[in-house]
């Protein structure tokens, strides 16, 4: 089966200093792929590489076998690849019934026109929208918070806020940018079952950067190591345990 | 033609220097707190009018010009620590709006006082010109130029070789260091605010040497001053001061060998051509944000 | 389980009940309907001139308030639409309301160039000085371009030009229903547009651009319609003034007038339909009261400004909306 996003040596410098040093990696459909390593690893710049957030300096990224490098970030928000926010993306100023309504943005079918006439269609989309996304809050349990604002609910609802919010489109692949930071133990494992869930039961691809070791070795099929912007280990999380290399640059830290 | 290339050199530098101390206030109250002063213009007038107040108090020139810069320095300080402070993490727009708000306010009080009269500030000392080679200097040229430049090392000497100095620059490179020493930081905010108030009530006074002083005097000076800090490179002093420099010999230059259109618009022109094309002028920093 | 919100403020909550009964706005314009049987020509020329600040502060309310970009070239809006009315009835000989969609549509159009710099990633300062600039920029075309504009003088908008369909508007009560004809579409197209995806996506913009960008949201295409439709609604505004007041003059736009536009949208409670409207009309009324005393009246209105700022930063839109819920603006949030 082919991958769903495969970067083949991906390389981002920031003026003298390489951030991503020939990454190549694989994400396959329905796979939990995590990313680890220390701090300044490139964890976030090979993200924010793959989301079009950073632009890459060589290799390429190609998603459902399609170039996306070099697409603008809503472009590739637009085909499929949709991601959360390490310092929490969410519109504070906004309800979380909003928040989501944004994330289903390209799917409102309003178009300005209708809108401003008032037409019946342009009514209808947006109400079968608003509809749609209170389903969404009320399938992982946060409907009834739908019309407070973001920045009034608790990190744990925040955390879920997003990941409903990215998955609104029912994209394929979804980057998640340490989910788990400051998230209560409880809240944890409740997170680890909704990612379980969206990959073994959606299908959806899943590449997650992630501080908390134990959460990544619970959740993730395969552990991908990254050390100074180099690859240094790609393998399931118990070979990843045992290895030196990674031993050396991560795991003998924590 | 280039006969008048030297004489247009002269005068575009006096005027020159005029927009680099005002610059020059606008960027030291930014650097300090990073909020930039729209209401700044009207401080500038209010130096004038301070000046023109005292001397018809019946001091003398000098003084009457000190004690008007003292003043203004208070009413910065009085402003930023009880209007801005309260609202410095507050959005940018309630900032600006803020600080135009109390310029406003201050051109309204002049309005109503002396609204319905021309008022002359005067010059303190004959006019007159002299010839220098086929160059004309006139005396308001050579003071406001002497003045400004003697005002300039004056700072650079404080700024590099004092105490006083070398914190203001430690604080200006890094304000949670210069807390961690122990540094008042919102004092200093407020010292920084006053002494911008006080370089543009300065540079108030000099324009009121050449022209009636009027309630507006300051808003489009303020104009001229932001084209030279974002040609200078926004933040940066030594831009704030080559910046107002080269607008001055700009609007000069364009204005007698292209069209004299440009006397009037040089200034919109380069702050929207510079933020365009270069939007870190010519010493400054990134001025724009990633997408 | 997810877990119990931090605080349940009733102010972020729109519950339902109210929202069904938004039709209750109508009756603002319906009771209007009589005033200029009770108001003198002077009072009336005053209430017009609210009118013409409606779309004024809703458009610039847009830009600055919904999509959050500190720009100062809302008077370029104003000016621009004021001149095109004043233009085309002037020198070509149009009907007043003929010349309103023009209005509109060049407001848009500089709407459009004035977003320009916030695509090139211009913010903050950098875009309150550049859009100052443009502004005083254009407003030195009025003054220069005399053959059309008619210079610093300006020109006068022929009386018998201002009528709607032929139907002349000799007083200023027949301009009164003219007006509130058109405040109210502007209000009441604007809200359309606020309350769609397009609204959410101005405010998803202010609240974190490159997450709105990673939502799917072309972020330049939206920043862009949101100056074009605030121009176009301001350039409305300016037609209306064209026709209000009579003549059309350079130092009608100057920066004066841009500290009187700011006060209508911080007054009224940034981000807020129903303050943009209330900061209109209190803000317009006021300078008419203090006519006597040049200079007063800019005291009164830096000290307003100073003190809401202080102590009313979501402006008397949120006293209203203490009142009954029905004022709470869905889109009125920092």
């Amino acid at each position: 089966m082919a991958a769903l996003l495969e970067l083949t040596d991906v390389t981002v410098r920031f003026g003298g200093l390489v951030a991503v040093d020939g990454v190549s990696l694989t994400v396959s459909a329905g796979e939990i792929c995590a990313v680890i390593g220390p701090n300044g690893a490139g964890k976030t710049t090979l993200f924010n590489a793959v989301s079009g957030n950073v632009a890459i300096n060589g290799g390429r990224i190609l998603f459902q076998g399609e170039e996306i490098h070099g697409l603008t970030p809503h472009q590739i928000s637009t085909k499929g690849v949709r991601r959360t926010f390490q310092n929490g993306g969410l519109f504070p100023h906004l309800t979380a019934l909003e928040n989501v309504l944004v994330g289903l943005h390209a799917r409102v079918d309003s178009d300005i026109l209708g809108l401003l006439l008032g037409t019946s269609a342009a009514k209808r989309a947006e109400s079968a929208a608003t509809a749609r996304a209170r389903e969404l809050l009320d399938l992982m349990d946060i409907g009834h918070v739908a019309d407070h604002l973001a920045s009034d609910l608790s990190g744990g609802q925040q955390r879920i806020l997003e990941i409903v919010r990215a998955l609104a489109t029912e994209p394929p692949l979804l980057l998640l940018d340490e989910p788990a930071v400051g998230l209560a133990p409880h809240m944890r494992s409740q997170l680890v079952a909704i990612i379980r869930r969206l990959a073994s039961e959606r299908g959806i691809g899943i590449l997650l950067i992630e501080h908390a070791i134990e959460l990544v070795m619970s959740v993730a099929d395969r552990v991908i190591v990254l050390n100074y912007g180099k690859k240094v280990a790609d393998a399931p999380p118990a070979q990843v345990r045992a290895d030196k290399a990674v031993l050396e640059a991560y795991l003998g830290h924590a | 033609m280039l006969a008048v290339l030297p004489q247009l050199i002269v005068s575009g530098i006096a005027t020159g220097m005029l927009y680099a101390l005002i610059a020059l206030s606008v960027t030291v109250g930014y650097r300090a707190t990073t909020v930039v002063n729209f209401g700044h213009g009207d401080l500038v007038m209010a130096g004038a009018y301070a000046t023109f107040v005292f001397v018809g108090s019946g001091l003398p020139f000098a003084p009457a010009l000190i004690l008007a810069l003292a003043s203004l320095f208070l009413f910065g300080v009085l402003t930023q620590r009880v209007f801005m402070q309260p609202i410095i993490n507050g959005p940018h727009l309630s900032l600006a709006m803020m600080a135009l708000a109390i310029g406003y306010a201050v051109r309204g009080g002049a309005r109503l006082e002396w609204g319905s009269e021309v008022v002359i500030l005067g010059r303190p000392y004959d006019q007159g010109a002299f010839m220098v080679g086929s160059v004309v200097l006139t005396m308001d040229d050579l003071v406001i130029s002497g003045f400004v430049v003697a005002l300039l090392l004056t700072l650079a000497i404080v700024f590099h070789i004092t105490p006083i100095g070398r914190l203001i620059q430690a604080v200006f490179q890094s304000q949670r260091g210069a807390a961690l020493v122990g540094l008042n930081v919102h004092a200093f905010h407020g010292m920084m605010w006053g002494a911008g108030a006080a370089l543009g009530a300065a540079g108030g006074v000099l324009l009121g040497l050449l022209v009636p002083l009027s309630p507006d005097l300051g808003v489009y000076t303020l104009i001229r001053g932001f084209a030279a800090m974002t040609l200078g490179g926004f933040g940066s002093p030594f831009g704030a001061v080559v910046g107002g420099i080269v607008l001055g010999m700009m609007e000069k230059l364009l204005g007698f060998y292209v069209s004299t259109v440009f006397i009037d618009i040089t200034a919109y022109l380069v702050t929207i051509l510079v933020l365009l094309i270069r939007p870190s002028g010519l010493f400054g920093q990134r001025a724009t944000v990633r997408i | 389980m997810a877990d119990a919100p931090k605080s349940a403020a009733p102010a972020t909550k729109a519950p339902p009940a109210w929202r069904q009964r938004r039709y209750l706005f109508w009756l603002i314009p319906l009771l209007l309907l009589p005033l200029p049987f009770y108001l003198g020509q002077y009072k009336q020329y005053v209430v017009n001139l609210i009118l013409v600040y409606v779309p004024v502060g809703v458009g610039f309310n847009i830009v600055v308030g919904n999509l959050g970009l500190l720009a100062f070239s809302n008077v370029a809006f104003f000016g621009i639409g004021a001149y095109t009315s004043g233009v085309l009835a002037l020198k070509l000989g149009w009907p007043w309301w003929a010349t309103i969609l023009p209005a509109g549509l060049m407001g848009g159009l500089v709407g459009c160039i004035a977003g320009v710099p916030a695509l090139r990633g211009v913010r903050l300062f950098y875009l309150a000085i550049m859009t100052l600039a443009f502004g005083e920029l254009l407003r030195w075309v009025y003054i220069r371009w005399v053959p059309v504009t008619g210079g610093s003088f300006g020109m006068s908008v022929p009386k018998a030009s201002i009528n709607v369909f032929g139907w002349p508007l000799p007083t200023e009560g027949d301009k009164f229903y003219a007006f509130l004809f058109l405040a109210v579409l502007m209000v009441v197209l604007t809200d359309r547009l606020l309350r769609s995806r397009f609204g959410r996506a101005f405010m998803a913009i202010k609240g974190n651009e490159q997450a709105a960008a990673a939502m799917g949201i072309p972020t330049d295409r939206y920043i862009l319609l949101a100056f074009a439709w605030g121009g176009f609604v301001v350039g409305v505004g300016g037609s209306m003034y064209a026709a209000l007041v009579g003549h059309v003059t350079p130092i009608a736009f100057d920066l004066a007038e841009l500290i009187l536009e700011f006060a209508v949208v911080m007054v009224g409670g940034l981000g807020s339909l129903v303050g943009s409207v209330l900061g209109a009309a209190i803000i317009t009324a006021a300078p008419e009261f203090f006519r006597e005393w040049p200079g007063f009246q800019e005291m009164l209105f830096g000290v307003l400004i100073v003190l809401v700022i202080l102590f009313l930063p979501r402006g008397v839109a949120s006293l209203l909306a203490r009142v009954h819920p029905i004022f709470i603006d869905r889109y009125y949030r920092d």
